[in-house]
């Protein structure tokens, strides 16, 4: 009779320290799930690559079109034609030597500057039409897309601080 | 005999109220524990989106500034562009800024040219532009925090060919704060 009692007691105490268990394994859950969503991408801090991202496209670059000189965005166009600027320029070249000289100076990177890193890419569906990498690629990053509306031809920049 | 078995029933029993205590106390602690990790997380979360709004904020109002009647390019550049300042149109609205001075809200707006380089740490003024990179529309200095974002500044130019359109990258940064 005595033994009974002290095994159903044993039960009572097995049965309390599973049911603190599960508590504790629901709150440690629910921990977990909030900070899960403090950790998320903030997509407001991006507009400011959206933003270079237009007045990238929207230079006037050094390549020549008969009265004017072509836009980024129409050079982009043009070095994906594989045609040259009517001054006899390759329309690729002055492309990088434009987007070298814009990202470079916008996005200053290394010791001492907050930007740590930056990618450029400009493809036309999967084919890459131009890419520039520079700097550590941290976890930390802003970026955008835009699109051409021509051809799949898209601009993806990233930034990474 | 009997004594003894009752004063050790006592015993067991007080025990018994002891660990239930312990027990309360610990459970206690445990969930002011949990709760102070929920807090401190969700009060991040706060922070997180406080900063997420100011920034936002301050966004919208350089574009705001950036793309008003008296700096955006409108269509004389071609379709319509976003985020474009109109550099011949900002030189005289700098001219005639004492009609604007509360205007926009802010103590001071100032558009750094980015690229193309030359002539980028010079302050334009009717003489020397457009041989020049700082356009400062409200002439003092001040102190305080500013916000800024790359905008495209326009401008007509003149080449053997003709006049053309010439837009170059640049920054518009709005500040508040008072004079120094």
């Amino acid at each position: 009779m005595k033994k009974k009692t002290t095994n159903k007691s044993g039960q009572e105490e097995m049965i309390g320290f599973a049911v603190i268990v599960i508590i504790v394994a629901v709150l440690i859950l629910i921990f977990i799930r909030f900070s899960m969503n403090s950790d998320g991408k903030e997509p407001v801090e991006s507009y400011e690559v959206e933003s270079f991202i237009n007045s990238l496209l929207q230079y006037t670059s050094d390549c020549e079109d008969y009265f004017s000189r072509l836009s980024v965005q129409q050079l982009i166009i043009r070095c994906y034609n594989k045609d040259k600027c009517t001054d006899g320029k390759d329309a690729c070249r002055v492309l990088e030597k434009n987007i070298q000289g814009i990202i470079s100076e916008s996005w200053k990177t290394g010791e001492g500057n907050l930007i740590k890193g930056y990618s450029l890419n400009i493809t036309s569906d999967e084919t890459e039409i131009f890419s520039l990498k520079k700097g550590n690629f941290t976890n930390n990053y802003k970026s955008s897309l835009q699109s051409l509306g021509r051809d799949g031809l898209k601009v993806i920049f990233t930034s990474y601080y | 005999m009997l004594q003894n078995a009752g004063y050790g029933k006592m015993k067991k029993a007080q025990l018994k109220i002891q660990q239930m205590a312990f027990m309360l106390i610990v459970v206690t602690l445990f969930f002011v524990l949990v709760m102070m990790f929920v807090l401190v997380v969700k009060f991040s979360g706060l922070k997180n989106t406080a900063m997420g709004l100011e920034e936002k904020n301050a966004m919208l109002l350089v574009s705001k500034i950036a793309n008003s009647p008296e700096f955006s390019c409108g269509e004389s550049f071609g379709r319509n562009k976003i985020n474009c300042v109109d550099w011949d149109k900002l030189m005289v609205l700098k001219e005639s800024i004492g009609k604007y001075e509360e205007f926009w809200g802010v103590s001071n707006i100032e558009i750094k040219k980015i690229y193309p380089t030359e002539n980028s740490e010079i302050i334009c003024d009717k003489y020397n532009y457009p041989e020049c990179g700082i356009t400062r529309i409200m002439p003092k200095d001040v102190q305080g925090f500013d916000v800024s974002n790359f905008v495209t500044l326009c401008r007509k130019t003149m080449s053997s060919d003709g006049f053309y359109d010439k837009c170059e990258v640049a920054r518009i940064m709005a500040s508040y704060g008072g004079e120094k």
